[in-house]
């Protein structure tokens, strides 16, 4: 008996430790592979109801899933909207105003709850509450949703949710033609109803998603992990991503590029700008790995047309005048088109006729900026300009100051850390005079341009509408502009156009350029395969190593 | 007022004279005399001192270098300018963004810098913040440092037991993690203290804060020194006369720290300017488009090693700077003080 017994616990340690050694084994074959991605910014935040800069969004749009989502695709592949958490694209109604939709069953959130269709109008209620930038896409648009900024309403009466069939009914006051697209964006992508309204950065909300973001050390690091809860062709058109991507936050870009160019790291921000020391390094030792890609975006200064001096028409056309933009294009190590139109190529509606005020490629008229300087009666006022600490921003501002200060201005800066940079010069409070800025596409759409231009975009918090501008004949053309459904567009081109052109004369901005970006990685990461979206930069699912 | 003096023989070959006629006197020789004496002797801090003076001399003439030399001012951005450098015309800033070399012309001497801008003029302007810095925090530094000391040393006591408390805080701090929570603070919002307002971008800022975060490695040492003169019988004599604190703080103490004083202020100068350039090369000192060593160190490492310039020049002159400071510093030290009693702790 005693042989037997010896020989039965013999056997089962055996099939213990086999069965130890067989997980072990099957958890290396099934764990992923991590990659790291540098960043010269942090993200302004990372909660998916309050993020608006590209480094947020990049993270965001695959940990949080709205109703609709984009194809990740390159180029114009990637602006199409295909559904997120609906069934289908939505069913619009004849007059344009009505969207409907249906949500997927059996969704869950990364952390096992369910996901209800009346999440979708909490969500929305909770961006317009945490003053997302945005928000005015959603208050000037959604029925309801205005009054229930102002606190007069509880709830948004234009949107309604039924639990039980998931069916999501969202009217609007007017048609707007790039609706769809707002639903795209990650502040309307679902959280769970009672999800804190406060800003959840560092401990984030569970989310509908390919990933889920953790280990956030706010303006250090963050993780981009696969969702355990999520699994392939979940949702068509979603791929599930191949390795887990830690996001390093590096201020300094040189050391940035270096550990990519080393291998060290993988991935270099596409938002960033590569050292122009170590640009020939990269071109002649990583050509295989690196490439540069046109964005649809736009570079410029804002002036704050509500106080002196650029309150002044001729002040602003100064400025104009001034502004060298083949200099920006040097301090951005050439990765800059000159440009001086508001919509940037790429974008329906960029104007192809000549600058106002002198040709972007050319040298600029100083003499003509002294002399309208002169004539404003504005000489020696007092401007400050903000700008970032990241190069090479901190450097166009510093061009732009001693422009000012050439034509008869007296200019100082005021440079601050780049992750509270848009937050700080988006306070009204504030009141700054110019600073830098600028803007990447959010969608294929012009009115999502516009949003800085637009009038009722001006809020308190989070503003982007930095030069404050309220011009009557912008928002009556928006009026009517807006109201084109997206498949549309073309046929109110060369009203767009003209619209650009009448901004570009008025210099309520003072654009400098379009941006060309590098795409950087490391010899690990598969170059070909990884997709770099016309809407979010690189596309992490895509993200596979060798 | 009573200080202690040292009497040394004048006759050739020193030494006590084998007879001496009751009716010469032996003339007694101040120490300050006799530290300069000293430190006559000292050619190696005496030719760093020389290069200490020719740096200032140098930075103060920059307005001049600026009009008649380079024709340019430490802010024009000269991005899509030409030069002609041998014979050739050169840009100023490369399309990719490189900018130009030393020409070791009057334009462009030591190079451009990331926006175009004249390294040697950056150079020299930038020299004179940092030195206007550093001096104005010295004397923040000394004054705070001399008062504190004094108060603490001479009351002791309670007194004593709040200022020293309060030394030891600002102590417990790294002088560079509190120089730059400070400076991130006061760049964007200023000083304002009802009376003072100091605007964010203004030198000032940066000097303050420096000379305040020094005050307690100063204060501390002094404050010893005052615990053991305070002993002295000099200073019972002058309370048996009747005179009050103040006048015995400042008439009978002060002047016996005096020598300490000269011999704190170089090294405190040299730490000044160091800390002062740390801060600006981590974006909380001095505030663009201000030219500061620190910053142009900071701006230039991006460009290594296509235009190392950038970043080795201000390296450069700061490191000469503080070791010309320094080695003075340790000189007067030494003719003041042989026996090495008093010493910064960093």
């Amino acid at each position: 008996m005693l042989k037997s017994l010896r020989l039965l616990v013999a056997v089962l340690l055996t099939v213990t430790l086999a069965g130890a050694l067989s997980a072990c084994g099957s958890s290396s074959k099934s764990s992923s592979s991590t990659v790291t991605n540098l960043m010269g910014t942090a993200p302004d935040y990372l909660d998916p109801g309050l993020g608006y800069t590209t480094q947020a969004a990049e993270a965001d749009w695959i940990a949080y899933t709205g109703l609709l989502t984009y194809a990740h695709a390159n180029g114009e592949a990637g602006t199409k909207l295909i559904p997120g958490v609906a069934q289908t694209l939505p069913t619009i109604s004849s007059d344009g105003k009505t969207y409907t939709f249906t949500l997927r069953k059996g969704l869950i959130y990364s952390n096992g709850a369910p996901v209800k269709a009346s999440d979708f109008a909490y969500t929305i209620q909770r961006s317009i509450k945490l003053n997302w930038g945005g928000k005015s896409f959603f208050t000037e648009n959604i029925a309801g949703a205005e009054a229930f900024d102002k606190g007069t309403a509880k709830s948004i009466s234009g949107i309604k949710a039924e639990d039980t069939t998931g069916k999501i009914t969202i009217e609007l006051l007017a048609p707007y033609g790039a609706f769809a697209n707002v639903l795209a964006f990650p502040a309307a992508a679902l959280v769970p109803t009672g999800t804190a309204i406060s800003n959840l950065s560092n401990n984030l909300p569970p989310g509908v998603g390919p990933y889920e973001i953790t280990n956030v050390v706010p303006n250090q690091s963050f993780s981009v992990v696969k969702s355990p809860n999520w699994s392939k062709d979940k949702i068509p058109g979603i791929p599930a991503g191949h390795v887990n991507v830690d996001v390093k936050i590096i201020s300094n870009t040189q050391s940035e590029a270096q550990q990519v160019l080393n291998n060290s790291a993988d991935a270099f921000d596409w938002a960033d700008t590569l050292p122009a020391a170590l640009l020939p390094q990269i071109q002649s030792q990583a050509s295989a790995r690196y490439s540069k890609n046109p964005t649809v975006s736009t570079f410029y200064f804002f002036l704050n047309t509500k106080v002196a001096p650029f309150n002044n028409q001729q002040v602003r056309e100064a400025v104009m005048y001034a502004l060298d933009r083949r200099a920006l294009s040097r301090l951005d190590s050439g990765f800059q088109t000159p440009a001086c139109f508001f919509l940037p190529v790429g974008m329906i509606g960029h104007p192809r006729g000549a600058c106002p005020f002198g040709d972007p490629n050319a040298a600029p008229n100083l003499a003509k900026a002294k002399e309208l300087i002169q004539k404003s009666g504005l000489a020696g006022a007092s401007v400050t300009v903000w700008g970032e600490t990241r190069q090479p921003r901190r450097e166009y501002v510093d061009y732009f100051a001693s422009v000012l200060n050439s034509i008869g201005l007296k200019a100082t800066e005021k440079i601050i850390a780049d992750a509270t940079y848009f937050p700080t010069v988006g306070n009204l409070k504030l009141n700054p005079q110019a600073g830098f800025a600028d803007w990447n596409q959010d969608f294929p759409n012009p009115s999502d341009f516009y949003l800085l231009l637009n009038a009722k975009s001006i809020q308190e918090t989070n503003n982007q509408n930095f030069s404050l501008v309220e011009d009557p004949h912008i928002q009556s053309e928006l009026a009517v502009l807006d109201k084109v459904p997206s498949t549309n567009l073309q046929s109110v081109a060369k009203r767009w156009e003209a619209l650009d052109e009448y901004v570009a004369k008025k210099a309520y901005v003072a654009v400098f350029g379009y941006e060309e970006v590098p795409k950087f990685f490391s010899q690990r990461l598969n170059f070909g395969t990884a997709i770099f979206h016309p809407v979010y930069g690189n596309d992490w699912t895509s993200w596979q190593l060798k | 007022m009573a200080i202690e003096r040292t009497i040394e023989s004048e006759l050739p070959g020193g030494g006590p004279p084998a007879s001496v006629d009751s009716r010469r006197t032996v003339a007694g020789i101040g120490p300050y005399r006799l530290a300069w004496r000293r430190l006559r002797r000292n050619r190696v801090a005496l030719a760093f001192g020389g290069l200490f003076v020719a740096m200032v001399i140098l930075c103060l003439l920059a307005p001049v270098y600026a009009r008649d030399v380079a024709h340019t001012t430490p802010d024009a951005n000269h991005i899509t300018e030409q030069v002609k450098v041998g014979g050739k015309i050169v840009e100023v800033l490369s399309p990719s963004g490189i900018p130009i070399g030393p020409t070791w012309h009057s334009r462009f001497f030591l190079g451009a810098d990331q926006n175009g801008r004249d390294v040697a003029v950056r150079l020299l302007y930038g020299g004179r913040n940092s030195l206007f810095i550093g001096a104005v925090a010295t004397l923040i530094t000394m004054v705070l440092a001399v008062i504190v000391g004094l108060l603490s040393g001479y009351f002791r006591g309670p007194v004593d037991g709040v200022l020293s408390r309060a030394m030891d805080v600002i102590w417990a701090y790294p002088a560079l993690l509190l120089g730059v929570a400070l400076g991130v603070v006061l760049a964007v919002g200023g000083l304002n203290l009802g009376v003072i307002e100091i605007q964010g971008n203004s030198l000032m800022v940066p000097a303050v804060i420096v000379g305040v975060v020094y005050v307690p490695y100063v204060a501390k040492p002094l404050r010893g020194q005052i615990l053991g003169l305070r002993e002295k019988e000099f200073i019972d004599a002058a309370r048996a006369q009747g005179l009050g604190h103040l006048q015995i703080m400042f008439g009978e103490v002060l002047p016996n720290l005096a020598s300490t004083i000269i011999v704190l202020v170089p090294l405190m100068l040299a730490n000044s300017i160091l800390l002062e350039a740390s801060l600006s090369f981590l974006g909380a000192g001095v505030q663009p488009p201000n030219p500061s060593w620190g910053t142009m160190i900071g701006d230039g490492i991006r460009f290594i090693p296509a235009a190392i310039h950038t970043t080795l020049v201000p390296g450069i002159m700061l490191m000469l700077t503080v070791l010309g400071v320094n080695v003075l510093g340790d000189g007067v030290r030494d003719a003041f003080d042989p026996r090495a009693r008093i010493r910064v702790e960093r």
